[in-house]
């Protein structure tokens, strides 16, 4: 029987060209752009190298230290007891203003109140923005290069392709030492790998190439840095804020606990930095670090609101009202079109019924029929999400990022495709294999 | 092979009540080719529904081959429909997606057997009705004569004991309507299928065994 269902179904899609090319052209496009959007997200948002440990991020990337302004604001009431005024006075404190102050942080702040949080698992500390500009034959490069502690290697997982990282002996001495994306390597030298042991000249000091790692095209400066050297390598004698500093610290939390803990534990720290320092010059009150899940500090950087959290859940509902929209208009779009394509075929389904089709046999006749088409606007949209991202990716549009074919979140859509397709034609089709086959008849006749 | 007793139909609108059939009696024995007339809107199409058991009569009793239908959306009465019924429409009834064989075979569809004895059997009902020159036609691409001959096809390639034929030649010439109903004549004879044939055509009605006649839904001869 179901032989048979297949090949009407591919019948009567053959034959109704128009409708079969539309409701495919909806699935179709809906999926690939589906799999293209989700696979961007997913190469760049994904826990994927170097990234693979970034749910479990915690990051900090400036100190505050801020003082509140006040407004008084007296209010009398006066009323009258025993025929004397009796006046009643209240102060309304309002808050009118803060006054801050607000950057990265001094390597004592971190040293002295940011380590040894009891459910931080690990934690590193770099700078970023160092921006140098290097001559290669005459030729002007520039370079952002990110000077980090040892910790740096083990909590973004960069892999080596040639040579290695450096550890945090050689941070402690300060080795002029330097980890190079390949993209440097191909900048600098020319090439891609074959450059551990040569040397770059950067603001008139020498750096050994000791490492080369994949370059990943991330958006975010400290995932994807041009190059990497020990924090010691500059000149640390003209950091001398006790606040203030270059340094930004990721933190990587216990992997089961939940965010908050570590982040009140940061938040705690920063309260325990003193303000009774001489560098604190404009006498803040308060001292604010405001820690972040990695998710949270993307989320802040394409749309900013003061706590990142809220940025956080703007950009998720953004997604989400996004990812929505470019679902649902399609799918109540292929709804429509199997209703109508379904309630048009009433004397049809008379026909049939007066012939010996029961109700069952009328339902899965055209759930059949849905099914087929929304498996051949599968594949279709397969193709359209793999010719896309080949295209994407040869092309270039995203930098050096990669996107990928995510394999499970194609057989997620398809299956919700699926689920839709089969529900938008079982309800037509159920109500229509209830109607009596003389009306069936009579309705829009053959 | 079918009995009908008291039949009533009312069509009942918000507004006025329509008595399509009052009373009808009816006994038709097997082998017997029939012939209903009567003016338009007396109610013939409404009897040959009831008797196809595809419209619920509001009252009266009814037997068809042996069958007392109980519930008209059941797998049973569909099964009968299948087995033991064919219906020939006043307005042909093809499906337009579907070829001319694709359209003879639906019956079969609904039957356990396979795909190449339906082709043989749909071919063989199409050869009988002269159209086997026009498998792959769609409908959209025949005559009048010719969508009514695949309409024959559809409903003889069962092998049904009892053809509902609503007005089979009321869209045909006299050269085609003599041709369809020869090979309704031929089907009688050979195959002693009963037959119920509503038809304008006095002509056409001489050819059958009896003539009943309605009017204003009562049987008056
Ligand atoms: N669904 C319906 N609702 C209300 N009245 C109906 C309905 N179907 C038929 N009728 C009425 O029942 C009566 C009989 O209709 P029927 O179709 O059986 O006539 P007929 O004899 O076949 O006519 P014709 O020769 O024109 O085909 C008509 O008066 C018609 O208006
Ligand atoms: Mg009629």
């Amino acid at each position: 029987m179901l032989s048979n269902y297949l090949k009407l179904a591919w019948r009567i899609l053959a034959r109704r060209k128009f409708f079969t090319l539309i409701s495919l052209f909806g699935i179709s496009f809906t999926l690939g752009l589906l799999m293209v959007t989700l696979s961007f997200l997913q190469t760049e948002l994904g826990a994927n190298e170097p990234l693979s440990n970034k749910n479990d991020f915690i990051y900090v990337e400036q100190i505050r230290l801020e003082r509140t302004y006040y407004d008084t604001i007296t209010v009398v009431d006066t009323s009258f007891q025993n025929g004397v005024a009796v006046y009643d006075t209240t102060f309304n404190y309002k808050e009118s203003g803060t006054g801050a102050s607000q950057t990265e942080m001094s390597n004592k702040i971190v040293d002295n109140y940011l380590r040894g949080l009891p459910s931080a698992a690990d934690m590193t500390m770099f700078s970023t923005s160092n921006t140098h500009d290097v001559f290669v034959n005459g030729v002007k490069l520039t370079l952002d290069i990110l000077l980090a502690d040892a910790r740096y290697w083990s909590i973004f997982d960069h892999k080596p392709l040639e040579g290695r990282f450096f550890d945090s002996a050689e941070v402690e001495a300060a080795s002029q030492v330097i980890v190079i994306s390949t993209k440097t390597a191909q900048d600098y030298f020319g090439r891609e790998s074959n450059v551990v042991d040569e040397e770059m000249f950067i603001d008139g000091k020498t750096y050994k190439v000791i490492g080369v790692y994949k370059n990943n095209g991330k958006i975010i400066e400290y995932v994807s840095p041009a190059a990497v050297t020990p924090y010691t390598t500059m000149n640390m004698a003209t950091l001398d804020n006790f606040y203030f500093g270059p340094f930004e610290v990721m933190y990587l939390k216990q992997t089961h606990d939940d965010a908050e803990k570590l982040k009140d534990e940061i938040r705690l720290a920063g309260t325990k930095v003193p303000v009774d320092h001489p560098d604190n010059e404009h006498d803040f009150k308060d001292v604010v670090l405001q820690p972040m899940t990695y998710n949270e500090m993307y989320a802040q950087g394409v749309y900013y609101e003061e706590d990142a959290e809220d940025s956080y859940a703007t950009m998720k509902w953004i997604l989400l009202g996004l990812l929505t929209f470019f679902t649902v208009l399609p799918t109540l779009n292929l709804i429509n079109l199997n209703v109508s394509r379904i309630m048009d075929r009433s004397s049809e389904i008379g026909v049939r019924k007066a012939f010996g089709a029961h109700q069952g046999n009328i339902i899965a006749q055209f759930i059949v029929e849905n099914i087929v088409q929304t498996i051949l606007g599968g594949i279709i949209g397969l193709g359209i999400a793999i010719l896309l991202i080949n295209i994407i990716n040869k092309g270039g549009y995203l930098g050096t990022s990669e996107l990928t074919f995510n394999t499970k979140f194609f057989i997620y859509s398809f299956l919700a495709t699926l689920v839709f397709g089969v529900l938008s034609g079982f309800l037509p089709a159920y109500k229509m294999s209830k109607l009596q086959i003389v009306k069936a008849l009579k309705e829009n006749q053959l | 092979m079918i009995k009908l007793q008291n039949i009533t139909k009312v069509y009942r609108t918000k507004t006025i009540e329509t008595t399509a059939l009052n009373n009808i009696n009816l006994h038709v024995p097997k082998g017997e080719f029939l012939s209903i007339m009567g003016p338009s809107g007396c109610g013939k199409s409404t009897l040959l529904n009831i008797i196809g058991l595809l419209d619920e009569p509001s009252g009266g009793d009814i037997l068809v081959d042996g069958f007392a239908i109980k519930k008209y959306a059941s797998r049973a009465t569909a099964k009968f429909r299948n087995e033991k019924l064919g219906f020939i429409f006043q307005s042909f009834h093809l499906i337009p997606d579907l070829n001319v064989i694709d359209n003879v075979e639906l019956p079969l569809l609904y039957r356990n057997i396979s795909g190449k004895e339906r082709r043989a059997l749909a071919a063989e009902a199409l050869e009988s009705v002269g159209l086997a020159n026009r498998k792959s036609h769609f409908p959209s691409q025949l005559s009048g004569g010719q969508k009514q001959r695949v309409a024959i096809a559809r409903a003889i390639v069962g092998k049904p004991n009892i053809i509902l034929a609503d007005e089979p030649t009321g869209n045909l010439d006299s050269v085609m309507g003599d041709e369809v109903m020869d090979i309704l004549t031929r089907l009688n004879k050979d195959n002693e299928t009963t037959i119920v044939m509503v038809t304008h055509d006095e002509r056409m009605a001489n050819k059958t065994h009896r003539l009943i006649r309605l009017y204003d839904g009562s049987q008056v001869a």
